[in-house]
């Protein structure tokens, strides 16, 4: 028995009504190849925490190290190669739009870990290597394993706590979005709980399932009927879509 | 067992508990947000919890003075045998809806994140797992719970038969240790545990019982209950104002939730306190708020509510089901606020009309019976004359 009642639901309450409002856009044929169609609607770019790490870091031009831990979606290994991760198309952007400050993003995908096991991973592949900001990407495997949402909220807890202690930014990615998924899996409390535990630590959650969501309602992406031979590509282009935005969504942190 | 004088109001809010549990069970459902769980910390499983413990204590607490205590065992152990049954029903129906989403499933950046549904990948562990009610996937987490009551009910019915302290006590106990110590039940897959903790939830289920008890429940609680309303006022009052303030900070930010950092996360699993005071303090509320013949109970508007709560189990697997594939519709086809409304009503509908159909099936069952046995102890007479 399962009760929510956040800022992930609402946001999406909040799009429905504004897709009631307007009549649907017509979907618009991606231009693969080309130019990459990643916007979203403004509502999933707002971001109203900063990251004074981070920006301190770069005003005074300083090397700047970032910590990508999360799960199989980090790893991005089903775009085939690390490159196409979003972490590595991160810090292509961020180098371009901060040349001042040399940026590495560590990429700490480990696949199939809920939050507990990245935690714990923190002394080993987060903390030694002295990171800036440390970008948590989870709740995906916790809702497939079906973790309970209070345990889930508490290692949430626990992680931000522990990096804010070191004095390390955190912003923290919402779960992978996937049509045929939802069906089977309730992902909506433990996105609830992932927004909530942002919102009562002032600390930015990237709505990834959102704006996955939308690039499937758009059909902007096909996540479900993809060709076979298609699907690593699918992949490195929503990586990098997602890199894309969550760059902006820095960027705007930095403000 | 409806009779004259069943207290409506255990059908009423039990049936009002299963609506919300359909509502509240499909994920994004716009109308969750005006159930209890919206308004105040508790939610529709405390209100199922405690009056099945309520209505357990008056049905078998009453076989138990009338016919014994072997055969009130048997009784509490029959329907916690139907329980079972009907959970490993809703388990294989669970299992269908899965195996069918994955054989359709061809998302690559999915794969790896799917390959941990341990239930997909070592079905033949999963399955006696489930049996042994060790396996509790989403949604089928509560029924075990009530078995695993029912089960220890019949020591619990004989302690509440002398001397109820000797029941509340250790009950209480086990929950101050469950909020002490995090003690829990575990369950499979490995690391997991029993999602409503039996070792905490047992306490609404007991008390529940403890003031079901036949023979002494009226006058004993409502001398407690009385001097303690206008508390209990003050503190539904004030769960209702912050969870309130909760849920509009949730669909707009800059509404302020109130307590919010100090207060949440809300642990549900071990039953925190902070959901089982505002729920016992609207029970003494509604108690006194509402009288068992209360005109609204009989009103035609209740009717349906009260036949849902009369028929419980049916209903409740029934709402199961239904959210299960009100969820599949809303996700798969489409998720208009229209259709959830219509997904909503279809649901109820369906649960009011289900709930009527079996009254009226049992009810023809129930009646036949003394026909015939008047008759026979009819001619009885006849003969003895």
């Amino acid at each position: 028995m399962r009760w929510r009642v956040s800022a992930g639901g609402l946001g999406q309450l909040a799009l429905l009504a504004a897709g009631l409002a307007l009549t649907v856009p017509p979907a618009f044929s991606p231009a693969f190849g080309g130019a990459l169609p990643c916007d979203v609607p403004d509502e999933l770019m707002q971001v109203d925490d900063t990251l004074p790490h981070l920006a301190e870091r770069l005003r005074a031009e300083q090397p700047v190290r970032i910590i990508a831990i999360g799960g199989a979606s980090t790893t991005g290994l089903a775009a085939g190669s690390s490159d196409l991760a979003y972490p590595h198309r991160l810090q292509e952007i961020l180098a371009r739009w901060y040349p001042s400050s040399s940026i590495t993003v560590v990429n700490r995908g480990v696949p199939r870990q809920t939050a507990r096991q990245m935690l714990e991973r923190f002394p080993t592949d987060v903390i030694p290597e002295d990171p800036v900001l440390v970008i948590w990407e989870t709740g995906t495997t916790d809702a497939v394993r079906g973790v309970g949402v209070d345990d889930f909220a508490a290692t949430l807890q626990t992680g931000i706590d522990e990096l804010k202690a070191h004095g390390i930014d955190i912003m923290l990615v919402d779960l992978q979005f996937s049509h045929s998924t939802t069906t089977v899996i309730d992902f909506e409390q433990y996105l609830n709980a992932l927004h909530r535990v942002g919102d009562v630590n002032d600390v930015t959650v990237f709505p990834r399932f959102e704006m996955m969501r939308y690039w499937s309602e758009q059909n902007v992406f096909n996540f479900d009927g993809v060709a076979k031979d298609e699907r690593a590509g699918l992949a490195a282009k929503v990586y990098e879509c997602i890199a894309g935005k969550l760059a902006e969504a820095i960027r705007v942190a930095l403000r | 067992m409806p009779t004259s004088s069943r207290d409506l109001r255990l059908d009423f809010f039990r049936g009002l508990a299963l609506i919300f549990i359909f509502v509240d069970h499909i994920p994004e459902n716009i109308l969750s947000y005006f159930t209890i769980q919206a308004v105040e910390f508790f939610d529709a499983a405390e209100v199922f919890i405690f009056i099945s413990g309520y209505t357990a204590a008056l049905v078998y607490g009453q076989t138990l003075v009338s016919q014994g205590a072997l055969y009130a065992t048997a009784r509490i152990l029959g329907r916690s045998w139907q329980l079972y049954v009907a959970h490993i029903f809703l388990f294989v129906m669970f299992t269908a809806e899965v195996s069918y989403t994955v054989t359709t499933f061809n998302n690559l950046m999915y794969n790896d994140e799917m390959r941990v549904g341990d239930f997909l990948y070592e079905p033949h562990v999963a399955i006696v797992k489930a049996l042994l009610l060790e396996f509790q996937p989403t949604f089928l987490d509560i029924l075990p719970l009530y078995i695993s009551l029912l089960v220890v009910f019949p020591i619990v019915l004989l302690g509440l038969r002398s001397r109820p302290l000797t029941v509340l006590l250790p009950s209480f106990m086990l929950y101050l240790v469950v909020q002490a110590t995090n003690l829990s039940v575990p369950a499979y897959p490995e690391g997991h545990v029993w999602y409503f903790n039996p070792l905490a939830w047992q306490l609404l289920f007991i008390t529940g019982a403890a003031l079901g008890f036949p023979g002494r429940h009226e006058q004993r609680w409502s001398r407690w209950a009385r001097p303690a309303l206008p508390l209990a006022a003050v503190v539904v009052a004030a769960g209702f104002v912050v969870k309130l303030s909760w849920t509009i900070h949730g669909i707009w930010d800059p509404f302020p939730g109130l307590l919010l950092k100090e207060l949440w996360p809300v642990n549900k699993n071990n039953l925190s306190p902070i959901r089982v005071i505002p729920f016992f303090a609207a029970v003494a509320v509604i108690a006194i708020a509402m009288t068992a013949n209360s005109p609204i109970l009989r009103s035609p508007a209740a009717k349906p509510l009260v036949l849902c709560g009369q028929q419980s189990l049916e209903i409740f697997c029934l709402g199961i089901l239904l959210s299960a594939l009100g969820h599949f519709v809303l996700s798969e086809y489409d998720s208009a606020i229209s259709i959830q409304l219509l997904v909503n009503l279809a649901g109820i509908l369906v649960m009011c009309l289900t709930a009527g159909m079996l009254d009226w099936y049992k009810t023809m069952g129930r009646t036949q019976v003394p026909r015939f046995a008047a008759a026979q102890s009819g001619r009885g007479n006849h003969l003895g004359k």
